[in-house]
């Protein structure tokens, strides 16, 4: 027998201390970027969790179908409209009984950054005590890959098709992890799923910083059924939108901005596109646009973390 | 008060104090990881990375995966740095 | 007169000031706010309330009534007792998590200050907002003046928590009119309202949504597990009915103020003729009534105070046999000439006896239901009671619509 070459088991799987509280058995496509993220969440933050979400592709997972449940957390499944509040009024109750909680409000982009912003910014400007989670798949995947406030300039969707007057979506996405960090919560961060000892520490510090108030986190979460890759293929994805800085991992305390992974020598967004049919119908031109569009973003964030030291205050009057 | 067949509450709460429901997913694969225990270097990445997390630990030697609800996606093969996993055709195993 | 009862207080307040002190007698645990004319005088108040610490709970300023009713509805899943108000507009935008209220079997408590809805012009009273939402699956109870307003939230706490019922009430009141007016009420004391609201803690709990307990609501009902959660609610709504006669005769012995639970009937013993209301306007028909009364002419007033369920085995068995039936509504219902309350009550016509119908539709879109226009109602259903032709429908404050269509 030869001698093994053994390597060191990976240290994320020392963050994962709780047990994975889903039924092996459950309704996400295969190769599916929200399921190992939902598997993951209650594993770094424990069972004890409180979930609430909305009509979306976790739905059919963590909503039971009559008295049987596909999990054993406690959850709280109702309209996208009202995500925040939901977790607001669970958050404020359990606070005022004295009931030991942590509330998390896990939704997709269609609902963070859609259908409901406003509630999720009034949970942010009120810094209500829970932890949002933003799963960004792109787009309105259950309903069968619509275009939402997140989904890139060019990505074809079947709300903004490839036709003769149309190359996919000509508007640019909103930089969702931004606006919140701009609302002065205690915490706001981007995580994905290619880097999960990075996320885990994110969903760590989200549960510790929640006594202070609102957090925030927005995980990349990519879906080969939606996007047209290779399901193998979901966590590489991730991976080059990190390398390409199209989906930078940084974090912001009290909004204050730090990268928590800095990308040399990034590759051209590109690179990131050539697996992803959503994008195959570009050209040179519509590539050179979002690569600008993530230039301008990392330049942004850039500005924003150096922000404090450089800035210089204009003098108070008498 | 009103009869309890489908809920055991008033309102339409599920409780998971009873047995979870669960879906044999593993028949959805069209192809599935065969680990290569030479190879295998005991990283956990398969582990990791497997959304279903059905790369279960084989002593402290190897990971192999639960063909009773590995849905085939390959994510542990293509995440694999020693290459160890190879996705082979479930027709290969049709006896 | 009003004379004060035990520790009661008696003082000269606005029907919104009434709700705001009936909520927070009731010590609910999350109050959410936000304001809409003409009902913005209840959450100030209650944000006083608060900011005093005379109102011990969550106050939660909200960004728009859909997180609003959102809000409540989870705290109300969780355990806690709630409180939210709203009006025209603000129902509407929180309506998807109405109807989530109700199928979720919360006991949220709310009051809705009934204004129109047509327009952003339409800055008056009516009760389209209630009629819009009429079947959302909630109890809805109307109350007539600021005394009723206040007693009405407390009755809805009774009513909504009831282990038997599980359900949300929302309370309406007229704006502009009960909103903004200011009567003489009588506040009870906390001690009493405590004993009033005491019996909930005696009864099981209800199922709640606690951190480790495993358990999740929302969720699907398949195969006949969805029609068992519909028949459940459809249920529940129909015990209501009899739980809030039971609950008027308790808050009589409390508090020595009964109503007659789902509907209040004034001159009504040897009434031939009546008129069918709801709101506001009672109390302008009871003053005409009187009036009339001492004409000779042999009135009386059904008083709507439950309007979901529709309380019509008490609509029957008061109407039975009359010879003519005026009902008066603040509302329309497209697609039928008559007004929506006139609508169902005809659903029944077949089992009143031969008592005639009319429909009156009158304080829409800025006109006031005066004594005028009243005693032209009872008198026409006088002419009907006569035998004579009196048209189905009538626009009693614009004479236009009456002449053909």
């Amino acid at each position: 027998m030869s001698e093994k070459k053994k390597g060191k088991l990976s240290p994320v799987i020392d963050y994962k201390k709780h047990e994975d509280p889903f039924s092996k058995g459950v309704a996400f496509c295969p190769g599916c970027g929200l399921e190992l993220l939902i598997r993951f969440i209650p594993q770094v933050m424990g069972n004890d969790i409180v979930m609430t979400g909305t009509p979306s592709c976790s739905a059919p997972v963590l909503l039971g179908q009559n008295n049987q449940s596909w999990h054993s957390l406690s959850y709280f499944g109702t309209l996208m409209t009202g995500a925040a509040a939901n977790a607001t009024g669970l958050v404020r109750y359990y606070n005022r009984a004295g009931i030991d909680n942590t509330v998390v409000c896990f939704n997709g982009d269609g609902t963070a950054a859609d259908i409901g912003f406003g509630n999720m910014s009034g949970a942010a400007e009120r810094n209500e005590p829970f932890i949002y989670i933003c799963y960004d798949n792109e787009g309105y995947m259950n309903t069968g890959i619509q275009k939402s406030g997140t989904t890139p300039y060019g990505a074809s969707t079947t709300t903004t098709p490839v036709a003769k007057g149309s190359r996919g979506k000509n508007l640019r996405r909103m930089n969702l992890a931004l606006k919140m960090a701009m609302s002065k919560i205690p915490y706001a961060a981007t995580a994905t799923l290619s880097d999960l000892g990075d996320l885990a520490k994110k969903l760590l510090k989200a549960k510790e910083m929640k006594k202070n108030g609102f957090c925030f986190l927005h995980v990349f979460a990519p879906c080969p059924t939606g996007w047209g890759y290779d399901p193998a293929m979901t966590v590489e994805v991730c991976r080059r939108a990190v390398k390409t800085n199209y989906f930078p991992l940084w974090e912001a305390e009290n909004g204050k901005i730090r990268m928590t992974k800095t990308v040399n020598k990034p590759k051209p967004v590109e690179h990131y596109m050539e697996p992803i049919k959503k994008f195959k119908h570009l050209d040179d031109n519509d590539r050179a646009i979002l690569q600008e569009d993530v230039d301008y973003e990392l330049c942004m964030l850039g500005g924003l973390s150096i922000l404090e030291k450089e800035c210089v205050l204009p003098e108070a009057a008498d | 008060m009103s009869k309890n067949t489908y809920f055991k509450h008033e309102g339409p709460w599920s409780d998971a104090n009873d047995p979870l429901m669960c879906s044999d997913t593993g028949d959805w694969r069209t192809k599935r990881p065969i680990v290569d225990k030479d190879k295998c270097i005991f990283c956990g990445f398969c582990q990791i990375y497997c959304p279903v997390q059905v790369m279960e630990m084989v002593g402290d030697s190897h990971f192999e995966a639960d063909l009773g609800f590995c849905k085939g996606c390959g994510i542990c093969a293509q995440e694999c740095p020693k290459q160890a996993i190879t996705m082979v055709s479930e027709g290969e195993f049709v006896s | 007169m009003t004379t004060p009862r035990n520790d009661s207080q008696i003082k000269v307040i606005t029907g919104n000031a009434a709700a705001a002190i009936g909520a927070k007698l009731a010590r609910p645990d999350v109050v959410a706010a936000y304001p809409i004319t003409p009902q913005t005088e209840v959450i100030e108040q209650l944000s006083l309330f608060h900011a005093t610490g005379e109102l011990d709970c969550e106050l939660i300023t909200v960004e728009g009534e859909n997180s609003a009713m959102n809000s409540v509805m989870a705290a109300s899943l969780a355990g806690g007792r709630v409180f939210t108000a709203s009006s025209s507009w603000g129902l509407v935008f929180m309506y998807d998590a109405v109807l989530a209220v109700a199928g979720a079997r919360a006991p949220v408590v709310m009051v809705n200050v009934n204004r129109e809805t047509p327009g952003i012009i339409a800055v008056s009273c009516g009760q389209q907002d209630m009629i819009s939402t009429r079947d959302s699956g909630w109890i809805f109870t109307i109350a007539e003046n600021c005394q009723e307003v206040l007693d009405q939230v407390l009755m809805a706490y009774r009513l909504a928590e009831d282990y038997d019922i599980q359900l949300p009430v929302m309370v309406h009141y007229d704006g502009f009119y009960v909103s903004y007016l200011s009567e003489v009420v009588d506040i009870p004391s906390q001690e009493s309202v405590d004993q009033f609201l005491s019996i909930l803690k005696t009864q099981p709990e209800r199922t709640k949504l606690v951190p480790g307990q495993k358990l999740g609501c929302g969720s699907h009902g398949i195969l006949g597990g969805y029609l068992e959660l519909r028949h459940k609610h459809v249920s529940a709504m129909e015990r209501s009915k009899a739980k809030f006669d039971q609950i008027d005769q308790e808050f009589m012995d409390q508090f020595g103020r009964s109503y007659g639970g789902q509907v209040e009937e004034y001159c009504m013993e040897d009434a031939e003729v009546v008129l069918v209301g709801s709101g506001s306007m009672c109390g302008t028909i009871k003053s005409v009534i009187d009036e009339k009364r001492e004409a000779g002419i042999k009135v009386g007033l059904l008083k709507l105070r439950m309007y979901r369920p529709f309380p019509s085995e008490r609509i029957i068995e008061s109407l039975k046999g009359r010879k003519a039936v005026g009902v008066v509504d603040r509302s329309l219902n497209f697609g039928f000439k008559g007004g929506p309350i006139y609508t169902e009550i005809k659903a029944f016509e077949t089992q009143m006896g031969g008592a005639k119908l009319v429909s009156f539709i009158d304080g829409i879109a800025n006109t006031d239901i005066t004594k005028a226009n009243v005693a032209n109602m009872i008198d026409m259903t006088c002419d009907l009671a006569a035998g004579k032709d009196v048209p189905e429908v009538t626009w009693v404050s614009y004479p236009e619509a009456n002449e053909g269509v």
